[in-house]
């Protein structure tokens, strides 16, 4: 039954030698070849995923004495589908995008060598497979983002990308050799039986094994999406081919999501792991956010987009609800692969209207429109503070009468209710001609997309991990101490409310300006310009190491 | 086991500082040839040397194996010229080739991890044999361009440097591997040691790739490699591969 797993992976590998093949006849052929491969990739990603849907059961297929296993299971199905259909898109737009340019066989071979890849990295069965294909994306995403072989400015950070990469693939080989040497074995499902067994194994130092490697699952998960401080490689890789961005953003960048979803039996033994995958994944989501605000550059703005967005998915695990981390790299593969695609369409339409919002005054007296009008604001704000709760709460309660125990959960309806909020106070902000039209649309945008992110999530849920136990356990690792998780619940609304308090202050008394505000307002500003100037300490390190290289091979003799 | 028997092992498995032996031999060869002879014997003597060194051997020296692993691995960061790039790099791997021996006696007359690293840089010495006969000389950063000029000759580097640095699914990968399991649970930091090695090899070799293949081509003609050639070293990396996969089996 778990035969179109194989499949799965030979399918491109063969694409990618025959197009090889073939690129003395024509580079059409290649791309033709290619996409014809995706294709068929893509159909037999759909018949396993319906095999899993319809309660297959999970299997592992040896093809090595050791090692080279692949796995039959709901999330190795789930997440071919994804990156296969993905792949197929970003295949098909290339055919034309990247015509003419040099190296357009090279290309497409290496975008099927990469779908193999990530294919084999989902359906790993063991540890060996899986730190393989771990490492391979790396290697294979430098030399797509070096496509253009004569941009040495495309190769450089190219380079960036590969060393965050391998330096994210050091803790998953430590972590590979700890379960090895505890369980004896390189076999997935074996190595989660054996936990499962015995979930207080001790190894180095007499440290607690499942906390131990999932500190070090979580280092790889870091460095792969791209969270603080190790983030830097992925804004900065624009130079590379639209589409590559858009693999990159859209599949490759998600691969942490999946990396924690693949040992959530590991995660569910743990302790504190997932609180620090909380705290990374909130802080990178705030700084992502924020630095995309500071970007003039489409693709660089999109660029700390997804850094977000990987914050919020490590974020969304650091809470225990790892299946809505699988949804939400789903969602947001599906969305930053059109942005990407798309760029060039609005670099166009930019440069034909500028899309800057007319002044009140402008509109006025030139176009002579009546300005937009707005509501008494403390109506607005009941609506703001009300409405997107109500609709969170029951939103969730359709799916679970007893949410508000768990507290991811209710962490999550938090932020939740802090987006509705905030998008209906910035409604509240514009001046339009029908605020309450406007409201209502929103309104019911907002109701849709709760509802169908919350019953999406809850079948995920069911789907992956189907075992309620399981769930609730998953849950329970994930939380704190009640009192602390109440504290900190009230400390983030009251933060959050002051914020918006201090922007309506900063809106009604615009012309007055304070100067040490200002001057604070000024450094910050820099600072967010320059990155937090993490980009440029790494390059300062880089420097000196290298120097320090120099100084000690002159010093040596090179010898 | 005598401390010049040792000392002689650790000339040709190299140990700073007697790997400076190795260093400036191979400097001042500058036949092709005799480079890939070298290559090979080098470590080779060194095996067999080691395989004769009765007793167990101390901790201390996979401490210093692992210590001037790093140190070439390091220097080979700010090397442009291929021959001595490749030269430091087998200083460093042949290095770590006394880890299996301090921690798992079995494994001490092993030549598969001695082939596991020396194959592809004994390619990767004829590959910079044949820069150096048609261009005048394989430094990187002068030379560039070659992706664009000379596309075979480049894509063979690429796979010899990739091998060489440890990547998976070549050899050295599953070798690193096994080494890093082999010291885990004795000494730890000698297994960081390995993974901080390779993250070196790996940024190495990306700035020696960058300074040969990257960039506009050269003004000088670029001359490609033949196809014939390319095939037979193209066959030699995938069965190489191919073996390394097979015998990488015995990784349980």
């Amino acid at each position: 039954m778990n035969q179109p797993m194989a499949y799965l992976i030979l399918v491109p590998l063969a694409t990618a030698v025959v197009g090889w093949w073939l690129r003395s006849h024509s580079d059409r052929t290649t791309a033709r070849v290619s996409i014809a491969g995706t294709v068929v990739t893509f159909l037999i990603a759909l018949f396993a995923l319906g095999l899993a849907l319809t309660g297959t059961p999970v299997e592992q297929i040896a093809i090595g004495p050791s090692w080279g296993s692949l796995l039959f299971d709901p999330l190795s199905t789930l997440m071919a589908v994804v990156i296969s259909g993905i792949s197929l898109i970003v295949h098909v737009y290339s055919r034309r995008y990247m015509a003419g340019e040099r190296g357009y066989a090279r290309f497409f071979m290496l975008l099927d060598l990469m779908t193999a890849t990530l294919l084999l990295m989902v359906s790993a069965g063991d540890l060996i497979t899986l730190l393989v294909a771990w490492h391979l994306v790396g290697v294979l995403l430098y030399f797509l983002l070096g496509q253009e072989m004569t941009n040495p400015t495309a190769h450089r950070y190219a380079a960036w990308t590969f060393l965050t990469y391998r330096f994210g693939d050091l803790p998953l080989v430590l972590a590979a050799v700890l379960l090895y040497q505890a369980f004896g074995t390189w076999s997935l499902p074996a190595i989660f039986d054996a936990l499962a067994q015995a979930p207080d194994s001790r190894t180095l130092f007499d440290l607690p094994l499942a906390e131990s490697v999932a500190t070090l699952l979580a280092l790889s998960v870091f460095a792969r999406s791209a969270q603080f401080l190790l983030h830097t490689w992925l804004p900065y890789t624009m130079s590379g081919p639209t589409p590559v961005s858009a693999l990159m953003h859209a599949g490759i960048v998600n691969a942490g999501g999946f990396l924690i979803n693949r040992f959530a039996p590991l995660f569910v033994h743990t302790e504190g792991v997932l609180h620090w995958l909380f705290i990374v994944g909130l802080v990178t989501a705030v700084v992502g956010s924020v630095l995309m605000l500071a970007q003039n550059d489409i693709k660089k703005a999109l660029g700390y987009s997804t850094m977000g967005q990987m914050g919020f998915m490590v974020m969304e695990c650091g809470v225990g609800a790892f299946s809505l981390a699988v949804y939400h790299l789903i969602a947001h593969g599906l969305f930053k692969g059109t942005l990407f695609l798309g760029a060039g369409g609005v670099i166009r339409q930019a440069r034909q209207n500028d899309g800057v919002p007319k002044d009140d005054l402008y509109t006025f007296v030139v176009e002579r429109r009546p300005a937009g009008v707005r509501r008494p604001w403390l109506l607005m704000a009941a609506v703001t503070l009300v409405v997107p709760a109500t609709i969170l709460v029951l939103a969730h309660w359709l799916v679970a009468n007893d949410f508000f125990q768990r507290q991811g959960a209710v962490v999550l309806l938090f932020f939740g209710w802090v987006t509705g909020a905030q998008l209906i106070f910035a409604t509240y902000r514009m001046r339009t001609e029908n605020t309450w039209r406007l409201l209502g649309l929103i309104l019911i945008s907002f109701t849709i997309v709760v509802v169908g992110y919350t019953l999406i999530a809850h079948a995920f849920d069911v789907f992956l991990y189907p075992d309620e136990a399981f769930r609730a356990q998953i849950y329970a690792s994930a939380g704190i101490d009640i009192f602390w998780f109440d504290v900190l619940v009230i400390l983030v609304a009251l933060v959050v409310v002051f914020g918006w308090l201090i922007t309506y202050y900063a809106q009604n008394n615009g012309g007055r300006r304070d100067l040490q505000a200002t001057s604070i307002w000024r450094s910050f500003y820099t600072l967010i310009a320059r990155e937090f100037y993490v980009a440029a300490a790494y390059r300062r390190l880089s420097d000196a190491l290298l120097g320090a290289a120099a100084r000690l091979n002159v010093m040596l003799r090179w010898s | 086991m005598s401390s010049i028997s040792l000392l002689l092992v650790a000339i040709f498995l190299p140990l700073f500082p007697f790997s400076m032996v190795f260093n400036r031999l191979f400097a001042r060869i500058a036949s092709a040839p005799m480079r890939i002879a070298l290559l090979l014997a080098w470590p080779s003597i060194g095996l067999v040397l080691l395989s004769a060194l009765g007793n167990t051997l101390p901790t201390w020296v996979a401490y210093w194996s692992v210590a001037t692993a790093l140190l070439y691995a390091f220097r080979a960061l700010a090397l442009r010229d291929l021959a001595l790039w490749l030269s430091h790099i087998a200083t460093s791997a042949w290095a770590l080739l006394w880890l299996p021996a301090v921690f798992d006696e079995t494994a001490r007359a092993s030549a598969w991890p001695v082939a596991a690293f020396s194959v592809p840089l004994v390619l990767l010495a004829w590959l910079t044999g044949y820069l150096e006969r048609t261009y005048g000389a394989a430094y990187a950063g002068s030379l560039g361009g070659l992706a664009t000029g000379a596309p075979r000759l480049a894509g063979l580097l690429v796979f010899t440097v990739l091998a060489a640095i440890g990547t998976p699914l070549f050899p050295g990968f599953f070798v690193l591997l096994n080494m890093i399991g082999v010291s885990l649970n004795t000494t730890p930091a000698t297994a960081l040691a390995v993974l901080a090695v390779w993250m070196l090899w790996a940024w190495a070799g990306v700035r020696i790739l960058q300074g040969l293949i990257v960039g506009p081509p050269n003004d000088t003609a670029q001359a490609d490699i033949g196809p014939t050639q390319t095939g037979i070293l193209g066959m030699v990396m995938a069965a190489f591969a191919a073996g390394g996969i097979w015998l990488s089996g015995g990784l349980a």
